[in-house]
């Protein structure tokens, strides 16, 4: 997988290599070398730069692909993860690690296997204009790379369609020559999964299993972001673990739209008009873009483009003339592009989700309607969470989760512009600290989920959201909105706080006043006593009173905590049953493997 | 208004009412004169700001049992010392106030967790019993004010009935220090004096009456220090009073020493409306850095720079201070205002020593320019 940005700077390569075939290199000559060529020279870009990266990278990419067939196949995720250390890898301080991901997916047909994990570019998510997670379809082929480098053996696939009796297995190797995917070994068996597909790599790696760069960050992230998912896990000698789903609801794949003149480049704009043939430029237009439509194409007349360029057909238009419509149409007052293609999370599903996360105290989650920025469709989701625990020093900055169409984000946070947003939010009015213009602090999990079909980000191993005015803009108003609703509860705590503190008041300092007044005005014993009782007549009405509105408070924390309480039963009852039914299909599965 | 004598009758009277309000379980409620510029009024003819009708309210309830259990503590303190004659300043009356909490497990719910809290126990009695600090044998440091003459005699009355003659002119090249209380002072000259200059900085007018200033003229001369304490502003209206003679500020142009040092020596502060009136001198004249003054002499003058924040706030706050402070609206005043408009509009200042610049040869060019000031009235 990578990043539109890195597509541009690809797709030349790619034209090229389909056009014609290799060139033999010869000294001097300009050569063009396969897609795969780049990439297995240039591994770090998406994301293999150091050991530790590897391990993640591979895993990444893996469960995203499982999650997106998953959800493409209208199936309910049930991922297994395994990691186990081998021994010692090739490389010089390394060790030799097995990857292993099994997903409940459609599988994948025979035919298909070799494209998917050994070509570079080759599967249909290239700009499809869709929320999934993966956009061009690089990671995954990237990844088997690595292995095919670090240990000279590729992907171990097991695939099963619903068409297909018996499950294929085979070893998957890239051709980096001929960016082409080979197959090995190939042998059917029997899987008792009526579809699914489990993919293994042996690569050279480290592994880092705690902090913001670590893989159960990354687990627990994408458990975070994807409710429906119901995950088991393996790390190295750590006992299997299982975050059973909150949600039985798949999300709905929106359509994929098609782009919004306005978000292209000239290239692009040329580029894409190759890709209907020999049509009319007005067809072209009308089919080809979102917001296009017969209006568009009076108004760009009655800009002043010669009707005879739209008429003509798209193959024998020069680029000039290209150039002038591009140019009229950017100028061109169009609705904005269609929100419909963003996939949601939904405050529900995130609330539940978010209490997965351990003992949380309260929580605020708000989904903020699709709306554009920078021309394209985005979406941010905010949850933010108190731990009960408070683990580590009070003044330690807030734990950020970030996510980009639901695959979370761990590295270099500073120049993201989800932590950009964060930082430009006054917590401080919400009851939070924070140092001036940095993260907020305290023992809080602030989530926030940015999904687009078209994330812009900074680079091609997709680790930050570059940060437009408009996006850090959006991310902000949905961290103010969730701050406000998590102020609430901080309020009711504190205003709890203060009524205790007021009763305190009232029994230490009514009789020091008392004395104090008699003995500047010398007055008897009598009044002291009188003026004592009717102190305690007023006071004890506050006293009342006080009280009263203690109760009433503590009545509705109580309320609250019920509700949460239940909720956390009623998941813990789904979670049993699901671990019933879990543990049998672990078992299951492991006759199968074993078998 | 309270003076010493009836302070500890006030405060009986005070305590008395709360007591029989809290033996008919009344609610007893404190009122407190409002200090601040929305309840100031200003009349030339009285000549500095005096409080309005507006009272701040506090009555008993649980939240403001803890404030007027210290205020009644705090003044039992006060009360003792002043039968005593015992004077202290803020931060030791903080420190007396621990040692009673300290020594008194009972008392411990009072005890003031820094001196800002006891600060502000102390005025708050002060606007009960409408009276300043001092009365209530709470001395501030005697800061400011150090006095030059050849003509001015002093006669101090000590607390044991004593009395002390100063001859300034008897003192050398040491300056008379006014306390901070000058009711206590009586002033007599031995030969007319011509007029009273006050000087924002205490260096500049130490350089002065080195130079011989008090010496060529019959005058006294008087170093404010920055802005003036309450010794200063005593001191002035003293000599006001007293002596009735012309008197004449000499300070920076600019707007924090307009509103925050000039306006205070005039006409007293929003802060302490309950004692302008013994705080305040209003026939004193402001003679200068004047605008015409830099362009006449061709003063050094600098733009205020962004990152002088006093000056920016008392630049922003300027400009609210034409609308808001009846002292500045006053068409009296209107020479005054128009220095703000001026400075708000220039955005300059332009410092008092720069009339060392207009001769740097000749040491007394300052006091040329002043004194030709004087004679040809030109001051605001």
């Amino acid at each position: 997988m990578i990043d539109n940005l890195a597509s541009h700077q690809f797709e030349s390569n790619i034209m090229k290599e389909s056009s014609s075939p290799k060139s033999k290199s010869s000294k001097g000559a300009i050569t063009s070398s396969s897609t795969a060529e780049y990439f297995s020279k240039n591994l770090q870009q998406v994301g293999f730069s150091s050991q530790t990266k590897a391990v993640l990278t591979t895993l990444k990419e893996a469960v995203d692909n499982s999650l997106d067939a998953c959800e493409e196949g209208g199936i309910l995720p049930e991922v297994k993860v395994e990691i186990t250390k081998l021994g010692a890898g090739s490389l010089k301080n390394t060790d030799k690690i097995k990857i292993r991901v099994e997903d409940n997916g459609p599988g994948i047909s025979e035919d298909d296997i070799p494209k998917v994990f050994g070509e570079y570019l080759a599967s249909s998510k290239f700009g499809k204009g869709r929320c999934s997670r993966g956009q061009q379809g690089i990671g995954i082929s990237a990844a088997t790379t690595w292995a095919q480098l670090t240990n000279a053996t590729g992907a171990r696939v097991i695939s099963k369609t619903k068409s297909m009796r018996k499950a294929v297995s085979c070893i998957v190797e890239v051709d980096i020559k001929n960016n082409r995917g080979t197959i090995k070994e190939r042998e059917t068996l029997d899987w008792d999964k009526p579809t699914g597909t489990t993919v293994e790599f042996v690569i050279d790696g480290r592994i880092q299993l705690n902090g913001e760069a670590g893989l159960l960050s990354y687990l627990t992230g994408t458990a975070i972001v994807n409710p429906h998912l119901t995950l088991t896990y393996k790390i190295a000698e750590e006992p299997v673990a299982t975050i059973p789903r909150v949600t039985e609801e798949i999300p709905e794949l929106p359509d994929a739209v098609e782009p919004h003149p306005h978000t292209m480049k000239l290239g692009e704009f040329i580029a894409h008009s190759h890709l209907f043939g020999r049509v009319k430029v007005k067809e072209w237009l009308k089919r080809g873009f979102s917001r296009v439509h017969e209006g568009v194409l009076n108004d760009i007349v009655k800009a002043g483009l010669s009707r005879s360029i739209i008429e003509k057909s798209v193959d024998s238009t020069s680029e000039t003339d290209f150039k002038n419509l591009f140019t009229t149409i950017q100028n061109l007052q169009l609705m904005a592009p269609s929100t419909k293609s963003v996939m949601v999370i939904g405050e529900e599903a995130l609330s539940k989700s978010i209490l997965r996360m351990g003992a949380i105290d309260f929580f605020a989650v708000v989904t903020r309607k699709p709306t554009i920025c920078d021309f394209k469709p985005v979406e941010v989701e905010v949850a933010i969470a108190r731990l009960q625990k408070r683990v580590g020093e009070a003044d330690e900055p807030v734990q950020v989760l970030r996510f980009a169409n639901r695959v979370p984000l761990q590295f270099d946070k500073s120049s993201c512009a989800i932590a950009q947003s964060i930082s430009s939010v006054n917590w401080r009015a919400y009851g939070i600290a924070q140092p001036r213009e940095s993260l907020p602090q305290g023992p809080y999990i602030i989530a926030v989920s940015v999904i687009s079909p078209f994330i812009k980000f900074k680079n091609a191993s997709k680790e930050t959201i570059d940060g437009s005015d408009e996006l850090v803009e959006e991310i902000r108003r949905a961290l103010i909105q969730a701050g406000q609703k998590l102020s609430r509860h901080i309020k009711k705590e504190s205003k709890e706080g203060e009524l205790e503190e007021k009763l305190r008041h009232i029994e230490q300092f009514c009789p020091i006043l008392v004395e104090g007044l008699c003995r500047i005005t010398d007055a008897p014993d009598s009044r002291k006593k009188r003026a004592e009782e009717g102190l305690v007549k007023i006071l004890g009405r506050d006293a009342r009173d006080t009280e009263a509105e203690l109760k009433v408070a503590h009545a509705r924390l109580e309320k609250i905590t019920d509700r949460e309480n239940s909720k956390e039963k009623d998941l813990a009852k789904e979670r049993d049953s699901e671990n019933d039914s879990g543990d049998d299909s672990d078992d299951e599965s492991e006759t199968a493997d074993g078998e | 208004m309270a003076s010493n004598q009836n302070i500890p009758k006030l405060s009986k009277e005070l305590c008395s009412k709360m007591l029989s309000d809290l033996e008919k379980a009344r609610r007893p409620v404190l009122l407190a004169t409002k200090c601040s510029l929305d309840n100031a009024n200003y009349s030339p003819k009285v000549g500095y700001l005096t409080p309005g009708n507006k009272k701040v309210r506090t009555e008993l309830n649980v939240s403001s049992v803890k404030k007027m259990t210290r205020a009644i503590f705090m003044l039992e303190i006060l009360l003792r010392h002043l039968e005593t004659g015992q004077v202290n300043s803020k931060r030791e009356l903080y420190y007396i106030a621990k040692g009673y909490t300290k020594g008194d497990p009972r008392l411990k719910p009072l005890d003031f967790g820094d001196q800002e809290e006891s600060d502000s126990t102390i005025d708050f009695i002060c606007e009960l019993l409408e009276c300043y600090r001092e009365e209530l044998n709470c001395f501030a440091d005697d800061r400011g004010g150090q006095t030059y003459s050849q003509q001015l005699v002093v006669t101090e009355t000590l607390p044991d009935g004593d009395k002390a003659v100063i001859d300034l002119s008897k003192l050398g090249t040491s300056p008379f220090q006014p306390k901070n209380r000058p009711q206590n002072l009586k002033l007599a000259v031995k030969k007319k004096v011509d007029f009273a200059l006050i000087v924002e900085s205490q260096g500049t007018a130490n350089t002065f009456a080195a130079n011989g200033f008090t010496k060529r003229n019959n005058c006294i001369l008087i170093g404010a220090q920055g802005v003036p304490s309450n010794a200063v502003r005593g001191w002035c209206k003293l000599i006001q009073d007293q002596l009735r003679i012309p008197m004449f500020f000499f300070g920076d142009l600019d707007a924090y020493t307009m509103q925050n040092i000039f306006r205070t020596l005039k006409a007293g502060s929003a802060a302490s409306l309950i004692r302008n009136s013994d705080f305040s001198a209003p026939d004193v004249k402001f003679l200068g850095v004047l605008p015409e003054d830099v362009k006449k002499y061709d003063l050094l003058a600098y733009p205020v720079k962004e990152n002088d924040a006093q000056e920016m706030r008392s630049l922003k706050k300027a400009a609210d201070v034409m609308k808001n402070d009846p002292f500045f609206q006053d068409k009296r005043n209107k020479g005054l205002a128009n220095i703000l408009h001026w400075l708000l509009k220039e955005k300059m200042r332009c410092e008092q020593q720069s009339f060392f610049t207009v001769d740097p040869r000749d040491p007394i060019m300052p006091e040329k320019i002043i004194l030709d000031k004087i004679k040809n009235g030109i001051y605001v």
